[in-house]
C-alpha cells in the first residue's frame, strides 16, 4: 500500500463528510456569522455599510411595529405550541387503543402534516375561510353569522395558529410510538387497584411519555417562532399588522424591496436568541417535570 | 497538520471545479444581416467599435443573455421575436431566461449584487434609482445611438429613465398612468350612467346602496389604489406633483389631512368598501375578485395596461368601459400622472453593447421585430413599432382608448420615491396606514390626524419638504 492509498484509506470518512461540510460551511456557518456583524451595522445590499450601531437592536423593542410583532410572535409561539401538542396527545391516546379502522384513522390524521409549511394549504385554508367561503356558508346555513376570520383582528391571529394546529400529524406519530412504549402492565395494575381511564392518563401515561413531551415542546417552539408561510401567504401580516410576525419583518427587511440586511440580521438575531432562552428553560425545567425511567427516575 | 491543508485544498478544488465554465464566449469574427440566414456572409474585421463606425450593421459573432417577466403571451411574443433576430442576424445567438413577475425583482436584485445581471434586461423605472445609484449598472443608451435608434422615441420619453450622471440608463417600452375602468352594466342597473366627475362618483354611492344593496360599490379602491388616488387629489389642488423632480415632498401635513379625509369621504359614503369588506373576500388581485367578476364592484382605478385583465374576468366584456380622470378632482384639473411602465437597458459590463444595441432596436423599432412583439408590453412609444402594430391592427381600440385616456389627462411627473419601500409593500406605511386608518376611523383607534402626521413623516424621511 503506498502513501497515497494509505492516506485515502485512512480519510475516507472525512471524504464522505466533504460534500457536507463545505455546504454547511458556505450555506450555514458563514451566513450565521456574517448577520451577526451586519446585525451591528446599517447594512444596505446595494449601499454598503455607512455606519456601525447598536440601533437595529434598539429599534427591536423601541419602534412600535417591531414591537408589536415581537409581541404577535410570542402571542403566536404560546397559542399554537400548547394547543398543538394537547391535540397530537389526545388523538394519539384515542388511536392508541384497539379500535375499527384505526389505520385509517392515523394516516388520515397524519395527511396535514405530509403537506406540511405547503402553500397550496395556506391557500387552502384561505379560500375555506374567506368572507363567504365555504365555513361561512355552512354556519351561514345553520343560521350562524360567520365571523370575519381574516379581516377581524380577535380572529385572525387565531385562524393562522389553527392552520398549524391543525398539522399536529408529526408530533401525534411521535406520540403514539411514545404511547406503545408504556408497559401494559401498569395499566393493569392500576385498573386492579380502581383507577380510572383518566386517573390512569394523568398517573401513568403522562409521566412515562414526559422526555417526547419535553421533545415535541422543543421542536414545536422552534417551529412556531420560525413560522412565515401562513401568515405570509393567508394575511400578508394584516389585519391592521395582527398576524404580522417577526419573521415576515426580517423577510420584508431583507428581500421586500428594502434590501436593509442589517436591521432584518438584528431582527432574525433576537428572535434566535429568544430561541435560545427559551430552549435553555425549558432543558433547565426537565429535571422538574421530565421522568427518565433509565437513569435515577428524574 | 496534512490532513488539513489536504482538506482545504480539496475544498478549493471542488469549488474552483464548480465555478469553472461559467461565463459567455464570442468569436472576434463580425457579420452583416441576413435575411436568408446565410452564414457564409460572416468577415473577419477589427473591433466592435471599428465595426460600428464604420458600418452600424456590422456586428461580431457572440452570445448574449436577455431575460424579461411577464405572462405566456409575453414570453411567447419575445421567443419569437428572438428566433426571427437570430435568423436574421446568424453568428448572434440571444440565450434567454423569463419568469414571472413574483419574486422576480428579488432574483434580480442578486444578480446586480454579484455582478451576474443579464446583457440585456427588460427593467422597471425605478430599478434605476434602486440599483444605478452610481450609474454603473446599466449603458448609457446614448453611446449605442448609432445602432439603436432613439429618434423613434420623443424627448419627454427620453428625459425620463436618466441616471444620476445624466445617462439613458433604458429604453422606455410604453408608459403607463391610471384611469378608471367603469361597469356600465352596474351603473345602469342603478339608473346612473358611468361618473365623469367626481361629484357625479360621490353621489353614486348612496344611490348604488339604495338601489342595488349593500354589496355594491361604485368604486373599489385597495390601500395602494388609494395612496395614489389622495396624491391625483392633492396634484389636482396645488398643481404640483406630490414629489418633485429635486426629490422633494411638496405637500404639508395639513394638505395630507385633506387628502385623508377625501379618501375617507369615500368609505363613508359608500362609494368604496372598507379594507375590512374587501380583503375578507382574500381576492389576490381586483381582476381575480368574484365581486368584480360579479359587477359588485362597478368601478377600479387601475394602470391603463391593466384593461386585457380586468376585461377578461367579466363574463361580457363589454360591459367595461374606460372612464376618462374625473377632471374635477381638483384647480389644476385631474392630477393624474404618468410612468415609464418597462424598459429595456443594457448592462454596463456587457461586452457585446453594439450587438446587444442591434438586438433592441430590432424587437423595439424594426418592423418585423416590432410587429412581433406587438402590444405585448404596452402601446409601444416607438413610432414605428406604434406604426406597426396599428397598420396590424394590433391595437386594441380599448386598450388605446384607456391609454389615451390617460395621456390627454395632462400627467403629471411622477418619482420614483412614491414607491420607496418604506411606502410601498406588504408590511410597508401604505398598507398599514391605509388599512389602519379604514378601520381606526370606524372604531376610535386611529385617526386622520394621526394618519396625516405618520405620512408627513415617512413621506419627508425619504423626500425632504420643499
Amino acid at each position: 500500500m503506498n502513501k497515497t492509498q494509505r492516506f485515502l484509506r485512512d480519510n475516507i470518512g472525512f471524504f464522505f463528510v466533504l460534500p457536507w461540510l463545505i455546504g454547511f460551511l458556505i450555506f450555514k456557518a458563514y451566513p450565521f456569522v456574517s448577520s451577526l456583524y451586519y446585525s451591528f451595522t446599517d447594512y444596505d445590499l446595494f449601499k454598503g455599510i455607512s455606519k456601525y450601531t447598536f440601533e437595529n437592536y434598539v429599534n427591536v423593542f423601541a419602534n412600535k411595529q417591531e414591537r408589536t410583532a415581537l409581541i404577535i410572535t410570542f402571542k403566536y409561539a404560546f397559542m399554537t405550541v400548547p394547543l398543538k401538542l394537547v391535540s397530537a396527545l389526545f388523538i394519539a391516546y384515542i388511536l392508541n387503543f384497539k379500535i375499527k379502522g384505526v389505520n385509517f384513522f392515523r394516516t388520515a390524521y397524519y395527511i396535514p402534516s405530509i403537506l406540511g409549511g405547503s402553500v397550496a394549504i395556506a391557500v387552502l385554508w384561505r379560500a375555506l375561510f374567506k368572507d363567504g367561503g365555504l365555513i361561512a356558508m355552512i354556519l351561514g346555513r345553520i343560521g350562524i353569522e360567520s365571523p370575519k376570520f381574516f379581516t377581524d383582528n380577535n380572529w385572525a391571529l387565531f385562524m393562522v395558529c389553527l392552520l398549524r394546529v391543525w398539522q399536529f400529524g408529526s408530533a401525534m406519530v411521535i406520540f403514539l410510538a411514545a404511547l406503545k412504549g408504556v408497559p401494559t402492565e401498569l395499566y393493569e395494575s392500576a385498573a386492579i387497584d380502581g383507577a380510572g381511564k383518566w386517573r390512569q392518563f394523568f398517573k401513568i401515561t403522562v409521566p412515562l411519555i414526559t422526555p417526547v413531551i419535553f421533545y415535541n415542546l422543543i421542536t414545536q417552539l422552534v417551529a412556531a417562532f420560525q413560522e412565515f408561510n401562513g401568515p405570509f401567504i393567508i394575511t400578508k401580516g394584516g389585519p391592521r399588522g395582527s398576524t404580522t410576525l417577526m419573521s415576515l419583518l426580517v423577510y420584508n427587511n431583507a428581500f421586500g424591496g428594502a434590501y436593509k440586511m442589517g436591521k432584518a440580521s438584528a431582527q432574525a438575531w433576537v428572535l434566535f436568541v429568544i430561541l435560545v432562552i427559551f430552549t435553555a428553560i425549558s432543558f433547565w425545567s426537565q429535571k422538574h417535570w421530565v421522568y427518565y425511567a433509565d437513569e435515577d427516575g428524574r | 497538520m496534512k490532513r488539513k491543508l489536504a482538506a482545504t485544498l480539496l475544498a478549493a478544488t471542488m469549488v474552483v471545479a464548480m465555478f469553472a465554465g461559467c461565463g459567455t464566449t464570442a468569436s472576434k469574427e463580425t457579420a452583416t444581416p441576413d435575411a436568408s440566414t446565410d452564414a457564409t456572409s460572416v468577415t473577419e474585421t477589427a473591433t466592435t467599435e471599428e465595426a460600428s463606425s464604420q458600418d452600424p450593421n456590422a456586428y461580431e459573432e457572440c452570445t448574449l443573455t436577455f431575460d424579461w417577466w411577464g405572462g405566456d403571451s409575453r414570453h411567447e411574443a419575445t421567443i419569437a421575436a428572438i428566433e426571427a433576430f437570430e435568423k436574421k442576424y446568424p453568428g448572434i445567438k440571444i440565450e434567454y431566461n423569463y419568469g414571472a413577475w413574483s419574486d422576480w425583482e428579488t432574483a434580480k436584485a442578486s444578480e446586480y449584487l454579484s455582478g451576474t445581471n443579464a446583457d440585456i434586461q427588460q427593467t422597471n423605472f425605478d430599478w434605476i434609482r434602486k440599483y444605478d445609484g452610481d450609474a454603473n449598472t446599466y449603458l448609457d443608451l446614448r453611446t449605442v445611438s448609432d445602432t439603436l435608434d432613439l429618434s423613434q422615441y420623443s424627448d419627454t420619453v427620453l428625459a425620463l429613465p436618466v441616471d444620476s450622471k445624466g445617462g439613458l440608463a433604458g429604453i422606455p417600452v410604453s408608459l403607463t398612468g391610471r384611469t378608471f375602468f367603469w361597469n356600465k352594466a352596474t351603473y345602469e342597473k342603478a339608473g346612473l350612467s358611468v361618473p365623469t366627475t367626481l361629484k357625479e362618483l360621490m353621489e353614486a354611492g348612496p344611490i348604488f346602496k339604495e338601489k342595488l344593496g349593500d354589496e355594491y360599490y361604485p368604486l373599489v379602491l385597495t390601500e395602494y389604489d388609494r395612496a395614489i388616488f389622495m396624491a391625483f387629489y392633492l396634484q389636482a389642488q396645488t398643481g404640483e406633483p406630490i414629489i418633485d423632480q429635486n426629490n422633494n415632498f411638496t405637500m404639508t401635513e395639513e394638505q395630507l389631512k385633506l387628502g385623508l379625509e377625501f379618501i375617507t369621504s369615500l368609505e363613508e359614503n359608500h362609494v368604496i368598501p372598507t379594507i375590512e369588506y374587501y380583503d375578507g373576500e382574500g381576492a389576490e388581485a381586483i381582476d381575480k375578485s368574484v365581486r368584480w367578476i360579479e359587477g359588485k364592484y362597478a368601478g377600479c382605478h387601475n394602470w391603463d395596461s391593466a384593461h386585457k385583465s380586468l376585461v377578461s374576468a367579466l363574463p361580457n366584456g363589454d360591459d367595461l368601459v374606460v372612464g376618462n380622470a374625473l377632471m374635477d378632482t381638483g384647480a389644476h384639473g385631474s392630477g393624474t400622472y404618468v410612468k415609464v411602465s418597462q424598459m429595456f437597458s443594457i448592462s454596463a459590463k456587457c461586452e457585446h453593447p453594439h450587438e446587444a444595441a442591434l438586438f433592441l432596436n430590432y424587437i423595439l423599432n424594426d418592423e418585423e421585430g416590432a410587429g412581433i412583439m406587438s402590444t405585448e408590453r404596452g402601446i409601444p412609444e416607438s413610432k414605428a413599432a406604434f406604426a406597426v402594430c396599428e397598420a396590424a391592427g394590433k391595437i386594441d381600440p380599448m386598450v388605446a382608448a384607456a391609454h389615451k385616456s390617460v395621456m390627454d389627462s395632462n400627467p403629471m411627473y411622477w418619482n420614483p420615491l412614491f414607491d420607496d419601500s418604506s411606502l410601498k409593500g406588504d408590511t410597508a406605511l401604505y398598507n398599514n396606514l391605509f388599512e389602519g386608518l379604514s378601520y381606526g376611523v370606524r372604531d376610535g383607534s386611529y385617526s386622520i390626524e394621526d394618519a396625516a402626521a405618520d405620512l408627513y413623516a415617512a413621506y419627508t424621511a425619504i423626500a425632504p419638504a420643499k
